[in-house]
């Protein structure tokens, strides 16, 4: 018998970290200080608060650095840059460290904004709780597929890499151990959040299992 | 204590925001468990904070917590005071005196409600009642100051005489980062909300938005641009005069400015007069001078204008704001403050930094329809995702939880739902 799958979700509450920057400078200061929930805020969590909607840059850095510093050039390194690819949020850290440090070095004048302008690093207090709503088969994953929040999909698409530190999704890790699915576990750890947004990524979700129900 | 208007039920907004996310809200209550909460403000009716009071105490307490709404009263005096305070923490030039803070003192020690021992949370809301927690130094529950204004141009003397009293809280809670200050306490960002199903928000058929415009003697003849602000220097309303007659020498358009004072807004009359000067006989220009609970007059007015406009030279969030990305109306507004959280500029509206670009943007939306539809489409989503009454409910649960933990931690489990085969 597949031991059942707990649907989780996060909700976090933003707070000001008391980090801002006005410049590059000031800006891989932060990068360098900040608490790593920050990081996880203005990187991870952007997918969350954009993905209804259609801007060009998907995380809070890149569109700060290219729409109010207006450096177009680093703006597009740090929107190509794929969170996804860590599991560890300092190696996130150290690798946006990595790309604005290599431009503030080939830079000689830094433009310096206002500070209602001013990138204001902030952090979010999350907090983990289990809905109560636990599936052991692709029917009964469906229906909760259905109905679970942004916020619960979020959190297993996106988020339980982080806290568990594996480059899959944990919905993807259940359908290949205990429902022995590796194939419907690759596709849905496939669908890319950066193509969809998280309703459509719901129904791909759903229309995926219909697919491995029939 | 004053009567909220609020009906609805938390359920009542699942059709709206989704199911799955009304029951995450109720479960997060339900580990905060049966809280008591008690809120203070300065008024019972008109302004922002009275509005959002009115659904979320119901709501609250729908969830099983115990809240309380209580006012702090005073004289005209301490009204005029506070409006100078309200006024210098924009950057307002104001003089003050010594006298003046002394009376402000005198007048929270004499008339603040008093807070009973067994609340687990207070909230305070804007500098009227700050100085209350002085009179609480040894008490055991969690107090939150809500400030509900721009403190980001904040008059030194003024902030330097509350920020005292600011730092004696648990938290402090802000619309934007870019209000935050220097405090050692947590400083939380939590937007306002708006309720679409109040009057102010729920859908109107377009025989009830003509009836409605009738009523108030706005032909919908031409398009319309329209304003709702307070009649107050600080939202522009000559600017937005200004603009219209630019745009009135491209397209046959009317403007209308809907507005009205709070009880705790001694100036609004004076400005009134001001910008009816202004617009002289002008057939176009209808200035409507509203009563506090104008909600589907509002509501109506939204609905008929073709762009809403927030011209403001200073401004808390914007909810205005809100409610016309809502009705799903493309919205042009100053890029200040809250205006440029809410509108995702060339996406869902457009933010301008002179008359003459509040113009320019009306020209081009007024040229451009199919434009002005797929923004207030993409405005409409905005709002649904993150600016309606469940999301600032949630946001305040998850306050209250933060302030209730022991420890800094970042990333907290709360304990497990039983399950019930």
């Amino acid at each position: 018998m597949a031991k059942p799958f707990h649907f989780y979700t996060e909700q976090g509450i933003v707070y000001y970290s008391g980090y801002k920057a006005d410049n590059l400078r000031s800006l891989l200061t932060g990068l360098r200080g900040v608490p790593s929930s920050s990081i996880f805020y203005h990187l991870y969590h952007s997918l969350l608060r954009r993905h209804f909607t259609t801007t060009d840059y998907m995380n809070d850095f890149a569109q700060w650095v290219w729409g109010v510093l207006w450096q177009k050039t680093l703006g597009e390194k740090l929107a190509s840059f794929d969170p996804l690819e860590f599991t560890r949020l300092r190696d996130a850290r150290a690798r946006l460290i990595e790309i604005v440090d290599a431009y503030v070095g080939e830079t000689e004048y830094f433009l310096r904004v206002s500070e209602e302008q001013a990138f204001y690093f902030l952090c979010i207090k999350s907090f983990v709780y289990p809905l109560g709503v636990q599936v052991s088969t692709l029917p009964e994953l469906m229906q909760a597929i259905q109905i679970i929040s942004p916020h619960s999909l979020f959190y297993h698409l996106i988020e339980s890499r982080l806290r568990l530190r594996e480059p899959s999704n944990d919905l993807s890790d259940w359908l290949k151990t205990e429902l022995d699915m590796p194939d419907l576990a690759v596709t849905i750890n496939a669908f890319s959040p950066y193509e969809y947004n998280l309703e459509e990524l719901r129904n791909k979700i759903m229309a995926a299992i219909q697919d491995a129900i029939k | 204590m004053p009567s909220s208007n609020n009906k609805h039920h938390l359920k009542d907004y699942a059709p709206i925001v989704t199911a799955g996310v009304i029951n995450e809200i109720e479960e997060l209550a339900r580990l905060l468990g049966p809280a008591k909460i008690v809120n203070v403000n300065s008024t019972k009716e008109g302004g922002g904070v009275a509005e959002i009071l009115g659904w979320f105490i119901p709501i609250l307490e729908d969830l099983g917590m115990t809240v309380e709404w209580k006012v702090i009263t005073g004289n005209t005096e301490f009204f005029t005071i506070t409006k100078k305070f309200h006024n210098a923490l924009h950057g307002q030039p104001e003089e003050f005196t010594q006298e003046m803070f002394d009376s402000y003192l005198d007048n929270v020690g004499k008339n603040a409600p008093p807070i009973p021992d067994d609340a687990d949370f207070v909230v305070i809301h804007d500098p009227q009642p700050v100085a209350m927690i002085a009179q609480y130094p040894n008490r055991s529950n969690r107090w939150a100051w809500r400030c509900h204004i721009d403190l980001s141009e904040a008059d030194l003397r003024v902030w330097g005489f509350l920020r005292p009293f600011v730092e004696r809280y648990d938290g402090a809670v802000f619309h934007l980062p870019q209000y935050t200050k220097n405090l050692m306490s947590p400083q939380f960002i939590l937007p306002p909300a708006i309720d679409p199903l109040a009057p102010k928000n729920e859908e109107l058929t377009d025989d009830e938005v003509t009836a409605i415009l009738y009523r108030l003697g706005v032909p919908r003849d031409k398009r319309i641009i329209l304003q709702v602000a307070r009649f107050d220097r600080l939202k522009d309303p000559f600017g937005a005069i200004r603009a219209f007659k630019l745009v009135r020498s491209w397209y046959d358009c009317r403007l209308i400015l809907a507005g009205g004072s709070a009880t705790d807004d001694p100036e609004g009359q004076a400005v009134l007069a001001e910008i009816t000067d202004m617009a002289g006989d002008d057939p176009d220009i209808h200035i409507l001078n509203l009563p506090p609970d104008s909600h589907r007059e509002i509501n109506a007015l939204q609905r008929a204008a073709a762009v809403v406009i927030q011209n403001s030279r200073r401004e808390g969030f914007g909810l205005t704001v809100t409610e016309a990305m809502w009705k799903a109306k493309p919205v042009v507004g100053t890029d200040i403050g809250g205006i440029r959280h809410q509108i995702i500029h060339g996406t869902s509206g457009f933010l301008i930094h002179s008359v003459e670009g509040l113009a320019y943007r009306i020209r081009q939306l007024f040229g451009n329809p199919e434009m002005a539809r797929r923004f207030g489409i993409q405005a409409r989503e905005y709002v649904r995702n993150n600016l309606l009454v469940p999301h600032h409910i949630r946001r305040w649960l998850l306050v209250f939880h933060s302030l209730k933990q022991k420890g800094n931690d970042d990333l907290i489990t709360l304990p497990p739902h039983e399950i019930t085969e």
